[in-house]
């Protein structure tokens, strides 16, 4: 079993080499997945500057052409010349103003005009406030730099709008005089910000602090943790934070979203006007996540390493059951064939050497059980010989007794473990009939356990057949009578189950008074048949021995026999006792049976 | 009342009437520099930078408006009245002057004639501008109390920016497109002027001897502006 255990060892070592990378190898996975995915945000987020920037690029020419209008420059020229600017000034610039806005259309048509003489007054206003004139508009970065000669743009924003703004001064070109300056607004929305994304496969969003102005996609987005990402950028150079800025989870609903924001520069800077690029996040990763998002491609044969796989689990397969068979399987089926020999007698022990490591020690188990067995009966034979005198030698005895305690295994003898086959019945049963007298006794005749250890010799000796009392048949002489069994009652049920007691010797008792053997008439009281059946045994066998008769009488043989048997009967609590006439030392001697069943 | 009483009575009268007769306006032209200073660089700036027309070179920048002047008293000259009212317009998105000059004690009056109503207040001393928003046509006035310049700001438009420049010297003046400044009621007595640009007094003084009879006429020189220091 060593290398069974060490197979073991290594293919659970391997098992957990495999669940950790399994559990470990999603993290850089997921390492890179994050990187890639904060690497995708500041790439469309400094695409999105780049196209807002081209998009301020084309709103400055916008501006620029709108400007350079002559009757744009003449209105403005007027107004610049008047120290007061009255409704119908303001009405004839606007309708000047909504005129050239016409002329844009297929262009990107402004939201807005403002018109400002060169003082920096606002002589009229399109599409926006449009009634509102006369203020001054100087004073404010992009105004003043358009007044003063640049084209520039700049982000306002005016009643939560957001506003890309362009400038453009106006200029009079025969006398490069200034006339004021022109102010075009494009309103940022939900449609520039699809279009801002349309190839990024991202989302953005336009935010004054935590409102959100206009966006791609429609969003409930938690606007707090951009806040505070937008007050932690550190830098005034708003175009680096495309790249400074690091990614931050957001949620909009039940759904994660990683974002990434960026000032908006211009006037809405001082609001925290920002935007946000974010993507959502994908289902976390790790290792139910990885399983998740396998598909079938990434199982074919032409991705997966099946054959690897299966070839190294086949062989790690092989290996195992050859271990096991080898330490396991064929030493077990080894003593399991050697147990079975042990059973049928045709071993009388285990052989220990020839089962390795722990079949070994169940083989030594099993042998130093046996032989603790067989000190035991042997010690018990002791105890009932002296109880009930020595056994008739070559027969079972007073084992045949013990044996009903004995186990089915045979401690050192060589009967069987298994019950006999019929045939053994039917010897036993002929054997067993009165007046047949078997040439030997079987060496398992009732099929009942074993003989004690094979150190007592007389334990192996067979056991007679009994003989029930109840069944009075008279017994034929044996012609070879090594013993006569008389069963105390009829008909002999072979494999006789455990004819128990031990064996009762009365040779001396009944020969010792040696009476004249005629049985006394009347004498015979209950089981008198049986009686003089045992004591026409009896004197037959003594006849046989050429033993004299002389003296021996039934009544006295009957009265011996039931005092012997009536302390048989008491000191064993057997229910009756059988008696068995027998050859011993070329004498006729008779055994007592006590009979524990019915 | 005898006719000699009657002549005395009105001639008594006429001196009073007249006042004291050791005052005169002070007049200069300020010497400006040939060179203008560079225009800075815009206070926000949009995804481009702001680049010139084709058509015509960008406008010189104006310093005027930026412009005030003092007089302060020498030792020895006689102290004047502290003008009243420093009247101060809010024009829409910044003030009709974005540098005023006002003696301690002054009162300004902000005017604010757009139709935006601003919330304004000083950075150095947020007690100076009485609280609450500036309504269209509507005043709001306070009164400087100390000898220093104070930037007064709308929160809400970064842009919006004024300076008022406290001083002891209730002769002040401001200066127009051309550098012309006029300075009334002088009293007789020696004087040295001073000029404070966009943000901070620039360097040197001009001695300016009032006579109190007749104007005085001075041509101050005005040092290069592009930095100005403080004194």
């Amino acid at each position: 079993m060593f290398f069974s255990k060490i197979w073991f060892f290594l293919i659970a070592l391997a098992a957990t080499v495999a669940l950790t990378i399994a559990l470990v190898m999603p993290r850089p996975a997921e390492r890179a997945h994050v990187e890639n995915e904060k690497q995708r945000l500041v790439v469309a987020c400094s695409v999105i500057d780049i196209l807002l920037g081209d998009d301020a690029r084309n709103r400055v020419e916008l501006a620029s052409a709108f400007a350079s209008k002559v009757e744009i420059v003449s209105a403005l020229e007027a107004a610049s010349g008047v120290a007061s600017i009255d409704e119908a000034r303001m009405k004839s610039v606007r309708a000047v103003g909504e005129s050239v806005m016409e002329e844009m259309k297929g262009k990107r048509k402004p939201d807005f005009a403002v018109l400002i003489d060169k003082r920096g007054r606002v002589v009229a206003r399109v599409a926006l406030d449009q009634n509102d004139f006369g203020d001054v508009a100087a004073g404010r970065p992009l105004v003043d730099d358009a007044l003063a000669g640049y084209l520039r743009d700049d982000l306002w924003s005016h009643n939560g709008t957001l506003y890309l703004v362009t400038a453009a001064p106006v200029v009079k070109r025969e006398t490069a005089a200034y006339a004021g300056a022109i102010i075009l607004g494009h309103q940022v929305t939900n449609a520039l910000a699809q279009r801002l994304v349309k190839s990024l496969d991202v989302d953005v969003g336009f935010y004054l602090g935590k409102d959100e102005v206009a966006g791609s996609k429609t969003l409930a987005v938690e606007a707090s943790p951009l806040v505070d990402a937008v007050k932690g950028i550190a830098g005034a150079d708003l175009s680096q934070d495309c790249l400074a800025n690091k990614p931050i989870p957001i949620t909009a609903g039940k759904d994660s979203y990683t974002a990434l924001v960026a000032r908006l520069p211009g006037e809405v800077s001082a609001r925290q006007a920002y935007y946000t690029v974010f993507i959502k996040r994908p289902a976390a990763l790790g290792f139910a996540g990885t399983l998740k998002v396998v598909n079938q491609s990434d199982l074919a044969p032409g991705s997966f390493p099946w054959i690897l796989v299966g070839g190294a689990f086949l062989v790690m397969l092989a290996i195992g059951i050859a271990l096991m068979m080898m330490e396991s399987d064929r030493p077990l089926r080894r003593l399991t064939a050697e147990a079975v020999r042990l059973a049928k007698g045709e071993t009388e022990r285990l052989s220990e050497d020839a089962h390795p490591g722990k079949f070994g020690s169940i083989a030594r188990s099993v042998n130093i059980h046996i032989d603790k067995l067989g000190r035991e009966a042997k010690s018990a034979k002791k105890d009932m010989d002296q109880l009930l005198g020595p056994s008739p030698e070559g027969s079972l005895g007073t084992i045949d007794l013990l044996a009903t305690a004995l186990p089915a295994v045979r401690p050192g003898g060589s009967g069987p473990v298994s019950s006999p086959p019929p045939s053994e019945f039917k010897f036993t049963t002929a054997a067993t009939q009165p007046g047949v007298t078997p040439a030997a006794p079987p060496a398992r005749p009732t099929g009942r356990p074993g003989t004690p250890p094979p150190t007592t010799p007389a334990a192996r000796a067979p056991t007679p057949p009994p003989i029930r009392v109840g069944t009075p048949t008279p017994p034929a002489m044996p012609v070879t009578p090594a013993y006569i069994p008389v069963a105390p009652s009829g008909p002999v049920t072979a494999p006789a189950p455990m004819p128990p007691p031990p064996a009762l010797s009365l040779d001396d008792d009944i020969l010792g008074a040696a009476p004249e053997a005629t049985p006394a008439p009347g004498e015979q009281g209950a089981g008198t048949d049986y009686f003089e059946q045992v004591f026409d045994q009896f004197v037959t066998m003594k006849k046989s021995c050429n033993e004299p008769t002389t003296g021996l009488t039934l009544a006295k043989f009957s009265e011996k026999l039931v005092k012997n048997r009536e302390d048989l009967m008491s000191k064993t609590g057997c229910k009756d006792v059988k008696f068995t006439v027998y050859v011993k030392d070329g004498k006729a001697a008779l055994k007592a049976t006590p009979v524990k069943e019915d | 009342m005898s006719l000699p009483l009657r002549v005395c009575v009105v001639v008594f009268g006429s001196l009073v009437a007249v006042g004291p007769v050791d005052a005169g306006p002070v007049i200069g032209k300020l010497d400006l520099p040939k060179e203008v200073p560079m225009r800075e660089a815009s206070a926000t700036k949009g995804f481009l930078d702001r680049v010139e027309n084709p058509l015509a070179p960008p406008r010189p920048v104006a310093v005027t408006p930026y412009l005030v002047v003092v007089l302060e008293q020498a030792e020895g000259a006689q102290k004047g009245t502290a003008p009243g009212q420093v009247v101060w317009e809010l024009v829409g998105e910044s003030f009709a002057r974005p540098v005023v000059i006002a003696p301690i004690g002054a009162e300004v009056l902000i005017k604010n004639v757009s139709k935006t109503a601003r919330t304004l207040v000083a950075l150095e001393d947020a007690g100076l501008v009485p609280s609450g928003p500036i309504n269209p046509t509507g005043p709001k006035s306070f009164r400087i109390a100390e000898a220093k310049v104070y930037t007064i700001a709308d929160k809400d438009a970064a842009h919006l920016r004024g300076t008022i420049v406290g001083v002891t010297s209730p002769y002040v003046a401001t200066v127009d497109e051309t550098g012309k400044f006029e300075i009334a009621d002088v009293p007789e007595g020696n004087y040295k002027l001073r000029i404070f640009y966009k943000t901070d007094w620039l360097e040197g003084t001009t001695d300016v001897a009032v006579s109190g009879k007749g104007k005085t006429e001075v041509a101050p020189k005005v040092p290069a502006l592009n930095a100005p220091k403080k004194k």
